[in-house]
């Protein structure tokens, strides 16, 4: 008999299934939600689609010939077509050649079928669905007046020539097909001479049937272009430095804040559960609300004007979040965006606070040391995860200070990141470029999130 | 002799307990100008709100707010255009929010609090990670997607997102619950001839249902409060937080301050419901 042990595990550690049952719908969902788009983010940003064409050595083939940049002129040689494969329809409308399979007399007196274009016959008469089946071979005009129609032994014109019909000719359609038409162009890329094939669908021929443009490539390519329109963007500077200013003007004050409310907290008042609700309240608040808060102050009828004019401090009203005063947006900004976010912090320090044995600030008291030394040799110390854990929470969501920067500044004068992406996205249409801002955003959350994880996986170690 | 030393023993004992109650006192101070700081800019913006449109251009403002209280400036914004179905869609999107995150999450928070399974770390670091990712990164290309898709400006569409945002939260709020009611509950169920599942059922579900409730009215407020994805996600369908932001701009100072007042109430109301819960949502972060 074995000795069973005495106390059952905590926790089943048999291999089973029954986990990844649990947590496969959240991690499908993330996948989807997260990091597909994510990626999908970094594609808008450094990838051009439909920006080279490649030539082909023969139409339809898939072989190379070279490759054309969008947009590049190019001298039209030769055409040609192809069946058009389904599902190959993206690009520009296809040029199309019709054949028509055609049964008919020939001026000798004969019974031949073959391919004949479409241009070269009138149709007469179709079934109930719209399908020719009779028509007239068109009379020529001009120089070639008179002329017989070739017909072909396949759809093609430089096929073999099975007979002619006259003019006016009776024929019966058998069936048709579509051709896509190709052209053999000639263009320069990187001083470099190509040409070959290229469906239709991706070229626009001018009217002079000689010349054109690639319209659009069939293969994308790794660009920096958006990402140097972002650089190169007016608000870019601006952008990104009042981004890092406010998270250094913001963080420590949040820091300062959250620990003397959690001081607060931990003191053990009357009314604490009331105390820590309202400090709590901000954690809830949306930020676009928050914002619209402080400007009911900072407004030029508003309350710190009110106040400041009632105790004689001003003459008159001032005006704080006008395109003239940048630096008072700035400071309702830091303000509002202190006043929203403290909250945050303090639920993490006051959870960190916990975490510390009362017996050891006890002690620290009786030994006689001051409230600052207790805080600083003390406290700070035995906080110091929670704190890093804190401050770099704090980092990644101070890159997405939008709504506030609306509110308070209307987001021209005073801009960040994340409304620079709104208005390359919503004002300008620019859905690449503000991929490339979003990508600098992602760029930045992933160097904190990674400082982040490091922080949390030492801590486990730690206490492990 | 003697009486000398008791003397001076009372008096050390005075001075400490004055101390102590000095430092009680400016405890209890420190926590009422916090207090303040954070309750004043709410007492300020109802009275803004709360007041005539014609007393809120008034200068100086009064040190009495409320008067004259008034509803006038409420309703000229919930009457403006796009107010009252921006406030529909808000709540159907917060409402597929909240069903969609709980339902996908609560069973990851079970798997995470119950079991020790392989990749159960990644998988919780994963989620802290995602957590604190940007709505910003993720708009611009799922707004690229739903166009493409044709599920742009749908109210579904902005709710699937919003699921994916509040989602990590979800998930590690619900785990916290689930990881403080303790194991052997169940298993004190099972030996009295409860199955896996009615021990979950009668014993662990009554337990957690008051916490998962704050979680879900947490997701609740989050796609409430949202206002970046909805903007750019939506066009015609905007909920209240884009249809606000958008008209800002020309918006008189009583459509703004109502409503920036209207889109606070629900946090506040909220705070004060979950209070109990609060460590649960954010304290584990740091763990």
């Amino acid at each position: 008999m074995s000795i069973q042990p005495l106390r059952t595990p905590k926790r089943r550690t048999k291999t089973q299934w029954a986990p990844y049952l649990l947590i496969s719908p959240a991690l499908l969902y993330l996948l989807v939600f997260f990091a597909w788009p994510m990626t999908q983010a970094i594609r808008l940003a450094i990838w051009e689609e439909q920006s080279l064409l490649s030539l082909r050595i023969a139409p339809g083939e898939e072989n190379e010939a070279g490759a054309l940049e969008q947009g590049t002129r190019i001298a039209v040689l030769d055409r040609s077509n192809v069946p058009l494969a389904p599902g190959e329809a993206d690009g520009g409308p296809a040029l199309l050649d019709v054949w028509f399979f055609v049964e008919g007399e020939t001026p000798g007196g004969g019974m031949i079928q073959g391919w004949a274009p479409e241009s070269r016959i009138r149709v007469r008469e179709a079934d109930a669905s719209g399908v020719p089946v009779r028509g007239t071979i068109r009379p020529r005009l001009g120089s070639v007046a008179g002329q017989h129609t070739a017909v072909h032994a396949s759809p093609d014109e430089r096929s073999e020539v099975v007979g002619e019909f006259a003019s006016r000719t009776e024929v019966a359609i058998a069936r048709q097909k579509s051709l896509e038409v190709w052209f053999l162009i000639e263009g320069v890329r990187d001083e470099q001479r190509f040409s070959g094939w290229a469906p239709s669908r991706r070229l626009q021929i001018y009217g002079d049937g000689a010349t054109g443009r690639v319209d659009s490539g069939d293969t994308g390519r790794f660009t920096l272009l958006h990402i140097q329109r972002m650089l190169n963007d007016r608000f870019f500077r601006s952008a990104l430095g009042t981004t890092f200013l406010l998270m250094l003007l913001i963080i420590p004050v949040q820091l300062v804040l959250a620990i003397v409310m959690a001081l607060v907290i931990q003191a053990r008042l009357k009314f604490n559960l009331l105390f820590l609700a309202i400090f709590a309240i901000p954690l809830a608040a949306s930020d676009l609300a928050v914002g619209i808060v402080w400007s009911s102050i900072f407004t030029q009828n508003g309350y710190l004007n009110s106040i400041l004019y009632s105790l004689g401090l001003i003459e008159s009203p001032q005006a704080y979040l006008t395109a003239a005063t940048r630096h008072w947006i700035l400071v309702a900004v830091w303000i509002a965006e202190v006043w929203r976010a403290t909250s945050l912090v303090m639920v993490i320090v006051v959870s960190g606070l916990q975490a510390i044995s009362q017996e050891v600030l006890e002690a620290a008291e009786l030994f006689g040391a001051t409230l600052w030394q207790r805080v600083r040799y003390v406290i700070l110390p035995l906080l110091k995860p929670s704190l890093q854990v804190a401050l770099i929470l704090r980092t990644i969501l101070a890159l997405q200070v939008f709504a506030v920067v609306i509110a308070l500044g209307g987001g021209d004068v005073v801009t960040v990141l994340a409304n620079e992406t709104y208005r390359q996205y919503y004002a300008l249409r620019n859905m690449n470029t503000a991929a490339a801002y979003s990508g600098l955003i992602l760029l930045l959350s992933m160097i904190s999130a990674g400082i982040y994880l490091r922080t949390v996986r030492g801590q486990e170690e730690a206490v492990s | 002799m003697s009486v000398r030393v008791s003397d001076e023993m009372t008096k050390v004992r005075a001075r400490a307990k004055r101390r102590l109650l000095i430092k009680r006192a400016l405890t209890y101070l420190t926590a009422i100008v916090l207090s303040l700081w954070i309750l004043l800019p709410i007492w300020l913006i109802a009275s803004m709100a709360l007041t005539t449109p014609e007393a809120m251009r008034n200068f100086p403002k009064g040190v009495l707010p409320f008067i004259p209280f008034s509803l006038d400036t409420m309703r000229f914004f919930l009457e403006a255009r796009g107010i009252i179905p921006g406030l529909i869609n808000s709540v159907v999107v917060a409402l597929i929010t909240l069903a969609l995150s709980t339902l996908i999450a609560a069973p990851a928070g079970y798997a995470l609090s119950r079991y020790v399974f392989r990749g159960h770390n990644a998988f919780r670091l994963s989620i802290l990670a995602v957590r604190a990712f940007p709505v910003v990164i993720l708009s611009i290309p799922l707004a690229v997607t739903f166009i493409n898709l044709g599920m742009f400006d749908k109210v579904s569409s902005l709710a699937l997102m919003h699921t994916a945002l509040t989602l990590p939260t979800t998930v590690l709020v619900i785990g916290s619950v689930f990881a403080s009611i303790p194991y052997e509950l169940e298993e004190a169920a099972q030996v009295f001839g409860c199955t896996a599942f009615q021990a979950f059922r009668r014993v662990v579900l009554p337990l957690v249902l008051p916490g998962i409730a704050a979680a879900a009215l947490f997701t609740f407020v989050m796609s409430w409060n949202e206002v970046f994805a909805a903007t750019v996600l939506t066009v015609q369908n905007r909920t209240l937080p884009a249809q606000v932001l958008v008209s800002l701009r020309e918006a008189p100072d009583a459509y703004k301050f109502a409503g920036g007042f209207f889109m606070l109430i629900p946090s506040v109301i909220f705070i004060m419901i979950i209070r109990k819960y609060l460590f649960n949502m954010w304290g584990q972060s740091s763990k």
